[in-house]
């Protein structure tokens, strides 16, 4: 039988370490979320070269049904900036060989990073094909920016207006306990093109909302009902858990499952990059709302990130001494204010994403501009210490953006801006033209353009593309690529490059790149 | 340049000849060179020609292709930090001061353009050739029969640098409320001290961007002014490179082009005065407040046993005025003991005006964290083109010059590092 079934993974690169991870299937009966099987010990070996002929770490790892069979081991005492090439074994049984790559040195000169930037990956709606063209991308990193897995049942939430499922997710029902959770994860890492990029480049990952349950935030979420599905307290604990176990990151800055949940932290790329990943779900203190019943976005007890994370981030802010300050920010920060639309266009659009309120009221409050209080903290922060270079990367919304982040939005562009936000597209989450059926291209248009008119600090939007995106960076400019994929429904679907823009050092602004 | 004439005679800081050089635009350039000092070939002991040019007051994202089409040529070719910063106080003597002697102010003895005297009891600007209390490049290099030159468009400048140099232009004609030389003087003074003495190093300051800013009543939106002194700087710089090429010495001259802050703009009512928060209070009179634009420098002044009461109190009524952003000890900013005991900084859009309302009425401020971001780039005929992360500071400039000539660190060392 096949010991290794959800391939191999690598994460959160430091650079004198890198977190490894694999899951083993000792017995038939061991599957995810069966709480079946053995303790058994996994070996795990590390070489500077595909042969293991010159191997610089090696060791084994115990896991049984508490884990789920994961394993996860925080390699150390690495070299910075070197490729590494690694694989388990079980029972004479190996994994294919993973790649994977530790950072460079603090405050060493880097030339050049590529950042894959992905997010809102929705299994029954299409297949990965995002992730296996930005596998030919040579991206040094990926960053995931959240809903890496999503909770419906089949049939709940597919592809396009129909709910149509491309192929059917596991188990069948909404996730909501442990056993669930890990079952979700499972399927997904069965998927070939996510577990080649797994296999071939480290990850650096933060969640959203469908990690957990859609629209979450510290005591509920919009899809969780405690009559039905119990405290949303123990499912978050099961999410929480489950991702620990699944995917190889630090949560509370350490390789250890269940030592804790803190997932924001902050990654360094020599003197070119420092990266802050942020959790925008663990510490939001109130829904973000809904159009019917939308919330006072300008209260001042609304947290979106959290007084303590906040800090956090601004200190990592004001401190860094690397040039880019890159924020991993899991829902849009730029203000959106949507001018009223056509009734017909509007009235079919209105659940995309909680963009369009009814009348043309001015937010989509389960982003930034739902806590606007927040939001005008950090970019103040930005303006008053005088930080130039940062750039928030962000996925969420299913469609790719590139915007200016004015400190005063009212009196842009006559006045300075303070950072840049560049948006991914969803890997095969709907979109606009998704939901409204339209052909790409067409009624899309209408609204991007009312939006760029009334906003003019946003500077590019595509409603309508699936993709990936690669975030190429040197110390002279910013540069994000946009990357479509022809048809999620088509497991060979193809990619090509859909748009690009640029950030010039010191310039805190987007411009379409050459 | 059509004629010159060199006269020799004392002077208030000591025997130096002078010459007084008619230019091709009209008007003369009068230049003073220390004792012996030779004119025409003074450069003879080493071929590198350095030349600073600071651009006072001018942000990073204002050089661009459209509004500054020569600057932005000269740091494309040049070995560009985009991560550089200006150093506390973001003023312009103590980081003019800190680019010549590559330390901080608790070692260069300059803080602060403004500071409270204790021997005074008064505030005062920190711009005396005693405030330096630290060797600069300028004397250093003079020492090893390296000659160098200040062309300083302001009148403070002028004074704090003194005779340091080998050669020095003071700034004429001044504009009245300004108390600077317009940038087509001071280049014109740049252009006729290398054709008379030639110096190795020349420091020079370009004040237009940085006075317009300040000056500019249209303020936080339009900056029209600015963006004229702007593009005016800007082909001042132009033809200065033009002017090295044809002389045939651009291959062995190094440009390093930074400014020494960049600017920040309030609303006529976004002013903070600290006086009017203190008034009132247990620590009314108890403080010397030497308003430094975006900053105020705060000097205890009371009885020595209310001190850590009044610092106390002052840090708490400071940080509950609107628009002050934080409350800092000079020990942390390294700023010695001449910046008294606090500083205080303002928000992005504010400044300070101390005691009152009307003590600064000018929009276009500077010294507060908003302002710490510089260009900073190193072109020149021998320097390849690269873009580094490294954060460069105003405290570099000194070690960056006396690596070129080879010069040995001063006593204790740099606190800054070389950039090339």
């Amino acid at each position: 039988m096949s010991y290794f079934r959800h391939g191999v993974a690598s994460g959160d690169p430091l650079p004198t370490a890198v977190v490894l991870w694999t899951r083993v299937t000792p017995t038939a009966s061991a599957t995810p979320g069966s709480g079946k099987g053995s303790t058994v010990s996994v070996a795990y070996v590390v070489a500077t070269d595909a042969g293991f002929t010159k191997v610089v770490k090696k060791g084994s790892v115990t896991t049984g049904p508490s884990l789920d069979h994961t394993v996860k081991v925080d390699v150390t005492g690495l070299k910075p900036a070197t490729t590494y090439y690694y694989r388990f074994t079980y029972a004479k049984t190996s994994t294919r060989t993973g790649i994977t790559k530790t950072a460079p040195a603090a405050g060493a000169a880097i030339g050049r990073m590529r950042f894959g930037v992905v997010s809102c990956a929705n299994y029954e709606a299409g297949y990965f094909s995002a992730y296996r063209h930005l596998n030919a991308q040579k991206v040094d990193v990926v960053l995931h920016l959240g809903d890496y897995i999503y909770e419906y049942g089949t049939g709940e939430y597919g592809m396009g207006q129909g709910n149509t499922v491309v192929r059917k997710t596991d188990p069948p029902h909404e996730i909501v306990k442990l056993s669930d959770y890990r079952r979700r994860h499972a399927i997904y890492k069965t998927d070939p093109d996510l577990q080649e990029l797994h296999r071939t480049v480290p990850f650096i990952t933060t969640w959203d909302d469908h990690e957990s349950a859609n629209d979450a935030y510290t005591t509920g979420a919009e899809n969780h009902t405690p009559e039905n599905e119990g405290s949303w307290a123990a499912r978050r604990a099961a999410a929480y858990r489950a991702y620990d176990e699944w995917m190889p990151v630090r949560l509370a800055g350490t390789a250890k499952v269940g030592d804790g949940s803190q997932i924001y932290r902050r990654l360094t790329f020599g003197a070119l990059a420092e990266l802050s990943m942020l959790d925008l779900r663990s510490y939001r203190n109130a829904p973000g709302g809904t159009f019917t019943q939308v919330p006072n976005a300008d209260q001042t007890t609304r947290t979106i990130a959290g007084a303590e994370q906040l800090g956090w981030l601004e200190q990592g802010l004001v401190t860094a001494s690397s040039q880019w300050k890159l924020v991993g920010n899991p829902v849009m920060i730029a203000p959106v204010l949507v001018p009223p639309l056509p009734n017909d266009l509007r009235d079919a659009i209105e659940d995309y994403e909680g963009l369009l309120p009814a009348e043309g009221v001015a937010y989509n409050s389960d982003q930034w501009d739902g806590y606007t209080v927040e939001r005008r903290r950090v970019l103040e922060f930005l303006a008053d210490q005088g930080i130039t270079d940062t750039i928030f990367l962000t996925g969420d919304i299913h469609s790719a953006w590139a915007c200016d982040l004015p400190k005063n939005p009212g009196t842009y562009p006559l006045t300075t801006t303070v950072a840049t936000e560049l948006v991914c597209a969803s890997v095969t989450s709907n979109n606009l033209k998704d939901i409204i059926g339209a052909p790409p291209r067409t009624a899309s248009i209408a609204v991007e353009t009312a939006i760029k008119t009334a906003n003019r600090h946003v500077k590019y939007l595509d409603f309508d593309s699936h993709g990936f995106s690669v975030l190429d960076l040197t110390p002279e400019r910013a540069r994000m690529d946009w990357y479509v994929i022809s048809d999620r429904a088509d497991k060979n679907a193809t990619a090509k490059l859909s748009a690009s823009y640029a950030v010039p050092a010191s310039r805190q602004a987007v411009e379409v790149a050459s | 340049m059509s004629e010159q004439d060199t006269t020799s005679r004392t002077s208030p800081v000591g025997r130096r000849t002078f010459l007084r050089a008619a230019t091709a635009a009209g008007g003369a350039v009068v230049i003073s060179g220390a004792a012996g000092a030779p004119w025409a070939s003074g450069a003879t002991l080493n071929a590198h020609r350095v030349y600073v040019l600071v651009i006072d007051g001018c942000r990073p994202d204002e050089i661009t292709k459209a509004s500054t089409p020569n600057l932005h040529a000269l740091r494309a070719g040049g070995r560009w930090y985009p991560n550089a910063r200006s150093m506390p106080i973001a003023e312009t003597i103590p980081n003019h001061v800190m680019m010549m002697t590559g330390v901080r102010p608790d070692r260069s003895g300059v803080p602060a353009n403004s500071i409270y005297d204790p021997a005074l009891k008064d505030v005062r600007t920190c711009g005396e050739p005693t405030d330096i209390v630290f060797p600069t490049v300028l004397e250093r290099l003079k020492s090893k029969g390296i000659t160098t030159g200040t062309v300083l468009s302001k009148d403070y400048l002028f004074s704090v640098f003194g005779t340091r140099a080998t050669y020095r232009w003071e700034p004429f004609p001044l504009l009245p409320v300004t108390n600077h030389a317009l940038d087509v003087f001071t280049m014109n003074a740049l252009r006729t001290m290398i054709k008379t003495s030639d110096p190795n190093l020349v420091f020079a300051n370009f004040g237009d961007i940085d006075r317009f800013g300040h000056s500019d009543l249209t303020g936080g939106s339009l900056q029209v002014l600015r963006r004229t002194a702007l593009a005016s700087t800007d082909a001042q710089i132009g033809q200065f490179v033009k002017f090295l090429k044809d002389r045939g010495t651009w291959q062995r001259s190094t440009i390093v082009v930074l400014a020494d802050h960049s600017m920040d703009w309030s609303n006529p009512d976004d002013l903070i005065s600290l006086t009017k928060s203190f008034a009132g209070t247990s620590i009314e009179g108890k403080f010397a407040i030497a308003d430094n634009g975006g900053a105020d420098v705060l000097t205890y002044v009371g009885a020595a046993s209310g001190k850590t009461a009044a610092m106390a109190e002052a840090r708490k009524l400071a940080l509950a005025t609107k628009g002050v952003l934080e409350v800092r000890t000079t020990a942390e900013l390294r700023l010695g003991q001449k910046a008294g005991d606090l500083v205080v900084y303002c928000k992005s859009g504010y400044r300070f005006s101390d005691p009152d309302f009307y003590s600064n009425p000018i929009p276009g401020n500077h010294g507060h964290p908003a302002t710490e971001m510089i260009p900073f780039f190193i072109a020149g005929g021998a320097v390849k083109p690269a873009v580094l992360s490294q954060r460069a500071a105003t405290i570099d400039v000194a070690p960056t010059i006396g690596k070129i000539f080879g010069l040995t660190a001063p006593s204790g060392g740099y606190d800054g590092a070389a950039r090339i």
